[in-house]
C-alpha cells in the first residue's frame, strides 16, 4: 500500500458500517503494539510470578501435583500459588493425567470459563498421548485435541521436579510472548 | 389458614400471576465437583433446605479408564503397571492381591524372604497412603498445618520406598512369584530410624490435630453410621472398624506371613466422623509395630522370587484373593481359560463400597458437615472408577 492512499481508505472505512469494527480492531492492535515496548516486560513479569492453577484433577497425576505443593518441593517459591481458588481468577490449568470421555466436556468448560490470558500444562504421559491407556475405550489420545497446550511435562507420573521444570519453561515462554 | 387459602383463591380468580410456594421451591441444588477444591475427581449433587441436606446423588465415573477390559488383552505380567494406576499412592497393596490371585491360579510358591519383603513394602505403602489422606483431610477442614506436616513426613517414607523399589509412587514391585528385587544394603537400619522418628511425630499429630477443640467440634457426633447400618451398607476398612466392628483381612483371612505377626485390630465404638478419622491414624501406629517385627523376623538370605516361565499361565479356573489395603478389603477375581491372558478380571475395591454410604450419611446432616463426612469415608475416586 502506498502511503498516500491511507487517509482516503480511513474515511471510506468510517462511512461503511461493516468495516468499522475492523478499523476499531486495527486501532486496538496498534494500541497493544504501542504498549508492548514500554510496558510489555512489566506486564509479563507480573504474570510470571502469579500463576494461579485451577484445581481440576483429571486423574492420578494429582498425587504428584499435591506433593509438588507440599513442603519439600514447595512450588510457591516459583510463583505458583496453591490451587484452592475460583477458576474465574485462575490463569493456569494443569491437566493432571488421563482425560476420559466423561471428563473432556468438563475440562473444556473449565477452560472456556477462565479469563484471558490462560496457559495450559499437559502433565503426564496420558495427557500428552494417552500413555498407558492408549488402547482403552474411554480415554482420549492426548488432551491437545480439546484445548491448546503450552508445555508438555512427560512422565508417568512426572516427578515433582519435572513439574517444576515444566512450569519454569512456561515462565520462560510467557516472558517472550507479546502481551495480549 | 383457611383465610390464607381463601385469599389465594381470590387472587387466582382476579387473574394475578401469583404462584403458591411449594416444597420444591425452598430447595437449592448444589453441584460439588469435579472442579472443587475438595471433591477430587468426583461429583455429587446435593439439595439443601436451609442448612440441611435433604438429597444427595453421587456421580462417579470421571476417571473410568476400563482397567478390567484392558486386563483381557495383556498377559499376567504386562497387567501389573496399569493395575496400580488407580491408586498410585497405595500401589503395592493393589498389586498385592493381584499377585496372590495369579499365584493361586498358576500354583506358584513364593519364597519366604519374598513374602516378608512384600509385607514390608505393603506396610510402608500403607503409611504413605494414610499420610496423603490425612493431608487432604486436614486442608479440606481448613487446617493448613495438617496439610504440611503429613506431606513432609510422607516424603521420608517415599524415600525409603524409592530405595527399595526404584520409583517414587508407582513401584510395580509385587509380581506373581514374589518381589522384583532384594532390599538394598543398610535398608534395615534406615527403616528402623525412620519408624522411630515417625512414632515421635505421631504424638505431635495427636496434639495438634486430634486434640484440637475445633477439629473435635466439627467431627464429634457428626455423620453417625451405626453398627447395623455399616453391615447393611457393606462398608469396609477403617469405616467399618470405626463403627465398632473389629474386622481386618490381615486377621480374618491371613495371607502370606501375616499369621506370624503379632498385632491388634484397631477399632472404635463411637461411629462418628471423629472415629472414622482416628482409626487410620491408629492403624499407622500399629503399622509401625508390624514393620519392626517384619524387619526382625526376616530371613537373612534367600531367594526373593520364584522362577517363572516367560509367560506364566495356569490351568483353566478361577481365583479370588483379597488383602487389607489403606481403604479396606481389596480383592481380585480372576477367571482364566488356560491362556497367558486372563479371561476376565474383576477388581473389588474398598473405595466404591465406602462411597455407597455417602448419600446415607449426608442426608439429614448440615451443609457445613459435608467436608468432614466426605473425606472421613476414606474414599479415593480414581480407585472407585477403575
Amino acid at each position: 500500500m502506498r502511503s498516500g492512499d491511507r487517509d482516503s481508505i480511513m474515511i471510506k472505512d468510517l462511512v461503511n458500517p461493516t468495516n468499522f469494527n475492523i478499523l476499531v480492531g486495527k486501532l486496538g492492535d496498534a494500541l497493544t503494539r504501542a504498549l508492548d515496548q514500554p510496558l510489555g516486560y512489566a506486564i509479563n513479569w507480573g504474570r510470571i510470578w502469579s500463576l494461579w492453577p485451577v484445581h481440576l484433577e483429571t486423574a492420578c497425576c494429582s498425587v504428584e501435583f499435591g506433593a509438588a505443593s507440599g513442603p519439600r518441593y514447595d512450588v510457591e517459591r516459583f510463583g505458583i500459588i496453591e490451587a484452592f481458588g475460583s477458576l474465574r481468577q485462575c490463569d493456569l490449568i494443569v491437566v493432571q493425567g488421563t482425560v476420559t470421555r466423561k471428563m473432556a466436556p468438563r475440562l473444556r468448560m473449565v477452560y472456556d470459563q477462565m479469563p484471558d490470558p490462560k496457559y495450559v500444562i499437559a502433565m503426564g504421559a496420558c495427557a500428552i498421548t494417552g500413555g498407558l491407556y492408549i488402547d482403552s475405550y474411554n480415554v482420549l489420545p492426548g488432551v491437545d485435541g480439546i484445548i491448546p497446550v503450552d508445555v508438555y511435562v512427560p512422565g508417568c507420573p512426572p516427578r515433582p521436579e519435572t513439574l517444576i521444570q515444566g512450569t519454569m519453561l512456561l515462565q520462560e515462554k510467557i516472558k517472550r510472548l507479546k502481551i495480549r | 389458614m383457611d383465610n390464607l387459602e381463601q385469599k389465594f383463591n381470590e387472587t387466582i380468580k382476579m387473574g394475578l400471576d401469583i404462584v403458591k410456594e411449594t416444597e420444591e421451591d425452598r430447595l437449592m441444588t448444589l453441584s460439588v465437583g469435579p472442579q472443587h477444591p475438595g471433591s477430587g475427581h468426583f461429583r455429587f449433587t446435593i439439595k439443601v433446605d436451609g442448612d440441611y441436606i435433604v438429597y444427595c446423588d453421587p456421580d462417579p465415573g470421571y476417571v473410568h479408564r476400563g482397567e478390567e477390559k484392558m486386563c483381557e488383552y495383556r498377559n499376567f505380567i504386562q497387567n501389573i503397571p496399569h493395575l496400580e494406576r488407580p491408586i498410585i499412592h497405595d500401589s503395592t497393596n493393589i498389586t498385592y492381591s493381584y499377585s496372590l490371585a495369579v499365584e493361586e491360579l498358576a500354583n506358584i510358591q513364593v519364597p519366604l524372604r519374598g513374602q516378608y519383603i512384600r509385607a514390608l513394602a505393603s506396610e510402608l505403602n500403607r503409611q504413605v497412603y494414610t499420610l496423603y489422606w490425612l493431608a487432604i483431610y486436614g486442608i479440606f477442614l481448613g487446617h493448613s498445618t495438617m496439610f504440611m506436616w503429613p506431606m513432609g513426613d510422607r516424603e521420608l517414607f517415599i524415600d525409603l520406598l524409592e530405595a527399595l523399589t526404584g520409583a517414587r509412587v508407582t513401584h510395580a514391585f509385587n509380581i506373581p512369584g514374589g518381589v522384583r528385587n532384594d532390599v538394598p544394603e543398610g535398608f534395615k537400619d534406615r527403616c528402623l530410624r525412620q519408624v522411630a522418628y515417625f512414632e515421635k511425630r505421631l504424638t505431635e499429630y495427636e496434639d495438634i490435630f486430634y486434640n484440637n477443640p475445633l477439629f473435635r467440634q466439627r467431627t464429634e457426633g457428626v455423620g453417625i453410621l451405626t453398627k447395623d447400618n455399616a453391615i447393611k451398607l457393606g462398608v469396609t476398612g477403617s469405616v467399618l472398624r470405626a463403627s465398632g466392628i473389629p474386622f481386618d483381612v490381615r486377621k480374618a483371612e491371613p495371607y502370606d506371613i501375616y499369621n506370624e505377626i503379632d498385632f491388634k485390630i484397631q477399632y472404635m465404638k463411637t461411629c462418628d466422623s471423629f472415629a472414622r478419622s482416628t482409626v487410620p491414624f491408629l492403624d499407622m501406629k500399629e503399622s509401625c509395630h508390624i514393620i519392626r517385627q517384619l524387619l526382625d523376623k526376616m530371613p537373612k538370605s534367600g531367594e526373593v522370587r520364584a522362577k517363572l516361565q516367560p509367560n506364566p499361565k495356569g490351568p483353566p479356573g478361577e481365583s479370588y484373593k483379597r488383602v487389607e489395603s489403606g481403604r479396606g478389603a481389596l480383592g481380585y477375581y480372576i477367571v482364566s481359560d488356560g491362556t497367558p491372558k486372563p479371561y476376565r478380571v474383576k477388581i473389588s475395591v474398598g473405595s466404591f463400597r465406602n462411597m455407597l454410604a455417602l448419600p446415607f450419611l449426608l442426608i439429614g446432616s448440615k451443609l457445613a458437615d459435608m467436608p468432614s463426612i466426605y473425606w472421613s469415608l476414606n474414599y479415593w475416586p480414581v480407585e472407585a472408577d477403575r
